[in-house]
């Protein structure tokens, strides 16, 4: 058995045969209910509580080396001194974080009235494990509602739309990745295109006719017609537009209206937008 | 069924750090690509069947938190293990250097790779703004590579575990 060609070759053709596996789930796609979405859906349920671990931890720790770093000037003090005024900064820093949740909570509760009751709020614990995409991770998933294909949204705008999900957690797709796609309309002009993001970094707004009026500060907001962004939200403003070179249509770049580094809590919207006719006509 | 155990302990810290940290970090350059450096490890010092498939779990166990194409970092992971592989049975010595060397270029390799499998070979054109930041990324795996197989090798003594593989 040691001697024989499968023993020696081993590695080498269970290797082979992992290989074309993946290249058959990146040739068909893994989807929601699929066989193959269970190992991802139960490791992203695994993941989810130690990545919130992980980002409170990560958190906490940057506060704590503020504290620490004060404390040192008053060194000096008597230690119930310090334990107090340690005390006191820990209470105001949990203080102010709370202040500023109830803030952001606040603007989505905002913006929850403005969407109807169809809407759900939640906690961004991480983001793309590579890099390579542009993805978050929620503390929320199908137990709270949520499915695939739902709207994400912040209250500054336009956030992205749900790809994977587990019971207790979800993953995004931001409007910025490359392979993200949504209909879009220049708010002034009613010019129309498709929002999507690059592989370097940015969004640009596609297939803008030569013949539109687009301009350097125009807004650019959902059309709806994609059947997953209600109609209206923000999605950014225009930065450049490149009227050169051969093309059939302008190059025209947007700067997003949501820091997506920046997101704490986002709102999902858990009823799909009515169907509409084209926005850019009206 | 302990390598099996001691890398799904490695995995899980390993995706929660590289997801949790980067907000905190003014470029995501910095955040090290620790699964690869697990990948090379199994791929240096364990050969067999149970180490190519963990390879490939862990590829897949990134799918589930990386990217919207679902097999793409389980293929890469697979073909660093099976780089990392062949490397070992033709080399006399597989040391630190070695393993980070493997790292720097497994992570340039299978990101150039992952952009263009995910968005097309026309995307490559793109990448000249994310070299620098590529580059920055492999180095810093490669640096901190030799410190993560110190910790493998300490978590496989303490559990009884061969620290390298037997030559074939």
């Amino acid at each position: 058995m040691r001697g024989s060609f499968l023993w020696r070759n081993r590695v080498l053709l269970t290797s082979s045969a992992l290989l074309i596996l993946s290249l058959h789930l990146i040739s068909t796609g893994v989807h929601p209910g699929d066989l193959a979405a269970r190992p991802e859906s139960a490791f992203l349920e695994i993941i989810s509580p130690v990545d919130a671990a992980f980002t409170h931890l990560t958190d906490g720790a940057s506060s704590i080396v503020t504290d620490y770093l004060d404390l040192l000037h008053v060194r000096e003090e008597n230690a119930h001194l310090r334990n107090e005024l340690a005390r006191v900064k820990s209470d105001r820093a949990r203080l102010a974080e709370l202040e500023v949740e109830n803030q952001h909570l606040g603007e989505l509760l905002e913006l929850k009235d403005v969407l109807g009751a169809n809407a759900v709020a939640a906690n961004v614990i991480g983001s793309d494990a590579t890099g390579l995409s542009r993805t978050l991770i929620l503390a929320s998933g199908s137990s709270d509602g949520l499915r695939p294909g739902m709207a994400v949204l912040a209250n500054q705008g336009v956030v992205g739309k749900i790809i994977a999900i587990s019971p207790h957690a979800s993953r995004v797709l931001l409007i910025d990745d490359h392979n993200s796609a949504l209909d879009g309309f220049d708010q002034r002009s009613r010019a129309r295109g498709i929002v999507a993001g690059l592989v370097d970094e940015g969004l640009i707004l596609k297939y803008a006719d030569r013949s539109q009026d687009i301009r350097i500060g125009d807004t650019i907001v959902t059309s709806g017609l994609d059947g997953i962004f209600p109609r209206g939200l923000l999605v950014g403003t225009i930065q450049s537009v490149h009227r050169g070179g051969p093309g059939l249509f302008l190059g025209v770049r947007i700067e997003p209206a949501v820091d997506f580094r920046e997101l704490e809590q986002v709102l999902i919207v858990t009823q799909p937008p009515p169907h509409l006719d084209d926005p850019a006509k009206d | 069924m302990r390598l099996t155990l001691l890398f799904a302990a490695f995995v899980v810290l390993g995706l929660a750090f590289e997801t949790a940290v980067p907000h905190l970090v003014p470029f995501r350059a910095l955040i090290p690509n620790l699964i690869i450096i697990l990948v090379v490890d199994l791929g240096l010092r364990h050969h067999g069947v149970v180490p190519a498939m963990l390879a490939f779990a862990m590829g897949y166990a990134t799918d589930a938190l990386a990217g919207s194409h679902p097999g793409l970092n389980a293929f890469m992971m697979t073909m660093v293990f099976l780089v990392s592989y062949e490397i070992s049975t033709r080399l006399m010595v597989t040391n630190a250097l070695v393993g980070a060397t493997v790292v720097f270029l497994g992570v340039i390799a299978t990101t150039l790779a992952t952009v263009a499998f995910a968005n097309g070979f026309n995307a490559l054109s793109d990448t000249g703004s994310m070299l620098g930041g590529l580059t920055l990324e492999a180095a810093i795996s490669a640096i901190v590579a030799p410190f993560i197989f110190s910790m493998l090798a300490a978590s496989k003594r303490m559990t009884g575990l061969p620290v390298r593989a037997k030559r074939e």
